[in-house]
């Protein structure tokens, strides 16, 4: 069973040979590849080649294009700091949306003359040819909220919940529009999943998730689908109180990062949502020991049940001894899902 | 009776209007700043950072409540300077070089000043030096360090030792955070403590104060 095959099987509520693992690697696999992360966030074929590389030396069932959070931002004209070996980051003082007249003055994007969004397609295009048969191919779009956090800045964008309603819906049509437009190349490039980043919701309660933020990443996931694709949503940080809103938006993938208990995460998303996740990448995955990681992942299989994805709850930060990502990938090598 | 009721429903329902307008209000019934502050502003920061424990709060509530709170001390910062009245102590915050977050930050600050200190925010991609300079400026007896990048964490234990090669590393308590900190990471590097919250970090200068 190849890992795409392995992956397919969870998601289609089949028995794989055993369970997927779909660790996040950015950072890490520049380190793998020995490159400089401007170069691996610059160049698709740096990042595929990267990908490819880790999964290969790792045993991961997957392969992804997901980077920093300002392509679609550094496409639309937003200030972005580079740095050498790290990921770019938005000027959040010099936000694209500071003044929120600019909203108004924005023309449409296209997606593919975009220099940054059009890189990530090309890397989908890249990683399909050269691993596509057996490894799955991820790509990946801020979601509405995020990618508003990103424009408008995320200090203004937290007061405009209760400033200024109306701008914040407006806000996010526009960014919504942004995610369609790239999800859909990106399918058509060949993504068998596509990562709806939208970490900035982690930091709004309940209230506002489903009031500003919930209907719109519902539009997103139904695009996604209509597109003939498959989303994986990735709400970093401590979702506990938006839990049956993410399990609600019908991803065929949701994961869940270290703060949120995973039995908490499989009440409030029913048997048969599938969950990643969601081992804390510092504390346990980075500064953890072998023997502890498969510890804590028999815990969280306990919890999980069977529609689970072996990861750690964000990203494997890029100084993670290469022993204990083993010891998460050999976990996942030697064990079936739960019955 | 001293205390505001209006100034601590303000902020906590995060009104920077009402809060002005109820600062206003006291001052001129003759109510003293830093009463003010101690019965009304820390009172309610206190409140909302107990609703954040309890995920009763959240982000937006608590910037709101922060931004409630400085329009309050914009109005009785000049009263205090005018008469030589001085918080509890000062701290100066900033996240460290290479990162550009700053809302984790910003919240902390917040619940520092709306607790009574002085808190002097540098913004975010602070360096060493500039943290050096500050300190050197400001002679506070708090530096709070944040990152919320594993790849930036190192730059917390690099202002540690600018400090200490500056000989003002026995002046001041290093506390840092961030989602990657950990207490353990903290020790590594020097610092004198750490907290995974903004309401901790509060707890954490009050402690140190009482121990001083």
């Amino acid at each position: 069973m190849t890992g795409r095959d392995r992956i397919l099987a969870v998601l289609a509520g089949q028995q794989p040979d055993h369970i997927p693992c779909m660790p996040i690697t950015m950072t890490f696999a520049a380190d793998i590849s020995a490159v400089k992360y401007l170069q691996y966030v610059r160049d698709h074929r740096i990042m595929a080649e990267a990908q490819i590389r880790t999964a290969e030396a790792f045993g991961l069932d997957y392969v992804s294009t997901i980077s920093d959070p300002t392509r679609e931002a550094a496409d639309l004209g937003a200030s972005i700091q580079w740095y050498d070996d790290r990921p770019p980051a938005i000027i959040e003082g010099q936000a694209l949306f500071a003044d929120k007249a600019a909203l108004g003055r924005m023309e449409p994007v296209d997606h593919v003359r975009g220099n940054r969004m059009e890189d990530r397609i090309r890397g989908i295009e890249l990683l399909r040819e050269r691993a596509g048969s057996e490894l799955f191919v991820e790509g990946w779009v801020e979601g509405p909220c995020a990618e508003g956090a990103d424009l408008r800045g995320i200090n203004r964008l937290m007061m405009d919940f209760s400033d200024d309603p109306e701008f914040v819906h407006d806000l996010f049509d526009f960014t919504l529009q942004i995610a369609i437009g790239f999800s859909t190349e990106q399918i058509q490039a060949g993504a068998d999943i596509i990562g709806v980043g939208d970490a900035a919701a982690s930091l709004v309660g309940p209230r506002i998730y489903k009031e500003f933020v919930w209907p719109w990443e519902k539009r997103l996931v139904d695009s996604i689908h209509k597109d003939g694709g498959r989303v994986r949503l990735h709400i970093c940080g401590n979702t506990r109180r938006i839990l049956d809103g993410m399990g609600a938006l019908g991803c065929e993938m949701v994961d869940i990062d270290y703060p949120v208990p995973m039995e908490l995460a499989r009440s409030q998303t029913g048997q048969l949502q599938t969950l990643t996740g969601n081992m804390d990448p510092v504390r346990e995955l980075r500064n953890g020991s072998p023997e502890a990681i498969a510890r804590s992942l028999e815990a969280q299989q306990l919890q999980a049940g069977a529609q689970w994805i072996v990861a750690a709850g964000c990203e494997v930060v890029r100084d993670t001894p290469h022993e204990n990502l083993r010891a998460m990938v050999e976990f996942a090598q030697t064990h079936a899902p739960a019955a | 009776m001293t205390k505001s009721v209006e100034l601590y429903d303000a902020i906590l329902n995060g009104d920077a209007k009402k809060a002005h307008a109820a600062t206003q209000a006291a001052i001129e019934a003759g109510v003293e700043p830093l009463t003010l502050i101690s019965e009304s502003m820390v009172p309610a920061m206190d409140e909302v950072g107990r609703l954040f424990e309890e995920e009763e709060y959240f982000v937006p509530e608590l910037l709101l409540a922060g931004r409630a709170m400085k329009s309050s001390m914009e109005l009785l910062r000049p009263l205090m300077t005018a008469s030589g009245e001085k918080l509890s102590a000062k701290v100066v915050i900033g996240t460290v070089k290479g990162d550009q977050h700053d809302i984790g930050k910003n919240i902390v600050a917040s619940m520092l000043e709306g607790s009574g200190f002085d808190v002097i925010d540098l913004g975010v991609d602070v360096s060493a030096e500039a943290f050096v300079a500050a300190i050197k400026e400001q002679n506070p007896q708090f530096v709070c360090l944040s990152a919320l990048l594993t790849v930036t964490m190192p730059a917390m234990k690099t202002t540690i030792d600018a400090l200490s090669n500056a000989g003002l590393r026995p002046r001041v308590k290093v506390l840092i955070g961030g989602a990657p900190v950990t207490g353990q990471y903290a020790k590594e590097i020097g610092a004198d403590g750490y907290s995974e919250n903004a309401s901790g970090a509060v707890v954490l200068v009050r402690s140190l104060l009482a121990e001083a």
